[in-house]
């Protein structure tokens, strides 16, 4: 008994070893040096930089950039991949599309950020169809999509991304927990295909999702290629703003990236935490 | 417990470095006792690597012949400007004794903010033989963004800024600041600049017009000047935004973006720090053969690029040994040929041995972009680093995000 009790923890405190303390590391060194603690230059104790990044609007707007972004992202590719699978799950445990379907999965996002560039830019291929059909007199009179300051292109790049993997899960969901048969009952029991879609098919793929939803919601929120190649000058997101402080011209700029990781770490794990915590209990309450 | 404690121990020990030897200093060896050192070590080199011409002349031709010439392999890295910074600042914090560098390549807002943080080694250009053939007395090339270089970088190459325009489009592109202003009203959401070095450089060129031109903004930063000329550019830059690529809402995170915008037509002008740069470009078939590069009159930034040692490099010998080649008048001429690199010497033609100064001379002339001579009437020196730090700052915030 003993023993097992004593694994138990070993196992608990290697997991945390191994993925807690590289993070706890990490957020405290960014601290250190985000109030003047660590790292070259000027030492002593300030909250300036803390009070510049939390005062300014520059963070705020960023973080609800990244919020909108990945929101939509999920939203529509949830939407997307929910409709591919209820009507018509077969397709994807058979034939041809059960194959094809993981092909998008292996493009780096890098490649699907230029991807969306040349489709959607100025002068890109859809620019070029609309001109050929008349419906744009040149690249002045198409939709700006992309590097715009609702994100249009970096949505489209992620949706792209997500759907695949949201028609993956799904569908091995969908046979995991025999949603079919569920159907069928739901159908003797006088439930329309839409009935049975929204009462017992998406309400169950969504709860045992949910983790991985959130989990991907945090990968959306937090990307860099997709973004920097797509994204506006401003509103940029947390990554791209980060990078930019640490990266460029005035090294008294970098602590203040620190405090953009420290906050957005904060944010994150906070936001984590209290989401799979309140799922957890409405599961066990259910 | 103890276990997991002892894991968390070993982990620690593992972020942690041991200590290693100090890193040699070859200023007090002769050059003859350089070149023994550096003879079988590897010198670990970092550098922007954007360019397949530069990064062939690298990998085909330097690397090649300092390993034949002298023994040592060159092994070369990607990472600029910040990257480099951020490298050798994180080994300092780490305590590390010797750095994973022993050469990069530098310019001005690098060399300034490495200066700052007391990580670059030297002086030892001086101790360089072919540091003798480098035009010295060049104002261009002896002082990167108006600080002395003394001896803590070696001068490697010169380039000048140039504005590239489609000649199909434009007929007869502008010359002075309100013409620009013109012209981009009359042609909306054909020009834009990036908001790193390349837009931030042809910013300055602008204060400086704005100045008064020529040496006007020259010396040590000055804020007043600063104050009363950039507010003059911001409302330029006002008047002209609603007419700039996406309505002046967003600028192209870097040069090669605002290229590619260039080359598929959505852009009329695209801006280059190498004025090379044209005619390789339209050479490899990314810019229309139509592509022309220019400099208004208002004049555009000269300046250097230099190569750098880390304080710690472990290997300074042979980071000096690869440096000396750099500067050879071999590896110059073959950098300056068009189909090369098309970059511009350091050397002054003529200190160099009789035989070499023909083979300069004789070198193919560009066909797209004026000839240096041109240029050079044109060139304006580069600022002090903090007006590069604050039209950065500043732009952000008087123009993106208004």
């Amino acid at each position: 008994m003993v023993g097992r009790f004593n694994s138990k923890y070993a196992s608990l405190g290697l997991f945390l070893a191994l993925t807690g303390l590289p993070l706890v590391l990490g957020i405290g060194y960014s601290l250190l040096h985000s109030t003047g603690l660590a790292g070259i230059g000027p030492k002593g104790f300030t909250p300036a930089h803390w009070g510049e990044v939390l005062t300014g609007s520059e963070f705020w707007r960023s973080l609800g950039f990244s919020f909108w972004v990945a929101a939509c992202s999920i939203g529509l590719a949830l939407g997307l991949a929910l409709a591919a699978v209820v009507r018509g799950q077969e397709r994807w445990q058979r034939g041809i599309l059960s194959w094809l379907i993981y092909l998008p999965l292996a493009l780096p996002a890098m490649v699907v950020a230029f991807l969306v560039f040349q489709t959607l830019s100025g002068a890109g291929l859809a620019s070029r169809l609309a001109f050929r059909l008349g419906l744009t007199g040149g690249i002045e009179g198409f939709p700006n999509w992309v590097n715009d300051p609702w994100g249009v292109g970096i949505i489209a790049a992620h949706v792209l991304m997500a759907t695949p993997f949201f028609i993956i899960l799904f569908s091995n969901l969908y046979q995991s927990e025999r949603l079919g048969e569920y159907a069928q009952l739901a159908a003797t029991l006088g439930a329309t295909a839409r009935q049975s879609a929204r009462r017992v098919i998406v309400p169950v793929l969504l709860r045992q999702s949910f983790p991985t939803l959130v989990l991907y919601f945090i990968f959306v929120m937090g990307s860099y290629e997709i973004p920097l190649l797509l994204g506006s000058q401003s509103p940029q997101m947390v990554s791209v703003l980060t990078i930019r402080k640490l990266q460029r011209f005035d090294l008294a700029d970098m602590p203040q990236a620190y405090v953009v990781g420290v906050l957005y770490s904060v944010f994150v794990v906070g936001a984590v935490v209290l989401l799979l915590r309140s799922k957890t209990e409405k599961t066990t309450t259910a | 417990m103890h276990r997991i404690l002892l894991l968390a121990l070993v982990f620690l020990a593992a972020c942690t470095n041991a200590p290693q030897q100090p890193a040699s200093d070859a200023t007090a060896l002769t050059w003859e006792q350089v070149l023994q050192q550096a003879q079988g070590s590897t010198v670990h080199l970092m550098m922007w690597q954007g360019d397949p011409l530069i990064n062939a002349y690298m990998q085909r031709y330097v690397a090649p012949a300092v390993k034949e010439q002298f023994g040592i392999s060159l092994e070369i890295a990607s990472g600029q400007g910040n990257a480099i910074v951020q490298t050798l600042m994180t080994e300092m914090e780490a305590g590390k004794t010797t750095s994973e560098l022993d050469l990069m390549w530098i310019n001005g807002e690098t060399f300034y903010q490495l200066r700052q943080v007391d990580a670059l080694f030297g002086p030892w250009t001086d101790r360089l033989p072919n540091a003798q053939l480098i035009d010295f007395q060049n104002p261009f090339i002896n002082t990167d963004f108006q600080q002395p270089v003394d001896g803590y970088e070696c001068p490697w190459g010169n380039v000048q800024m140039t504005l590239i325009y489609n000649s199909e489009f434009v007929k007869d592109p502008p010359r002075r600041r309100e013409a620009l202003a013109a012209f981009v009203k009359a042609h909306p959401g054909k020009f834009t600049f990036d908001t790193q070095f390349t837009g931030l450089t042809f910013l300055k060129s602008l204060l400086i017009d704005i100045a008064g031109g020529g040496n006007a903004l020259d010396g040590a930063f000055d804020e007043k000047k600063y104050q009363q000329t950039s507010a003059q550019l911001w409302a330029y830059l006002r008047e002209i935004q609603p007419y700039l690529w996406k309505e002046g809402k967003t600028f192209p995170d870097s040069r090669a973006p605002m290229h590619q915008l260039f080359s598929n037509g959505e852009l009329w002008f695209s801006l280059t720090n190498n004025d090379n740069e044209v005619d390789s470009k339209v050479r490899q078939g990314l810019f229309p053969p139509t592509a022309r590069a220019y400099v208004p009159d208002f004049g555009s930034i000269q300046n250097s690029h230099y190569m750098g040692i880390p304080k710690l490099s472990g290997n300074k010998a042979g980071a000096a040994v690869v440096a000396n080649f750099l500067i050879s008048p071999e590896a110059q001429l073959e950098k300056q040929k068009q189909e090369v690199w098309g970059d511009g010497t350091v050397l002054d033609l003529d200190k160099l041995p009789a035989e070499w100064k023909p083979k300069f001379e004789s070198l193919a002339a560009r066909q797209y972009a004026p000839p240096r001579s041109e240029l050079q009437k044109l060139a304006l020196r580069e600022l002090a680093p903090e007006y590069m730090i604050r039209l950065a700052k500043d732009f952000r915030e008087q123009i993106i995000e208004q």
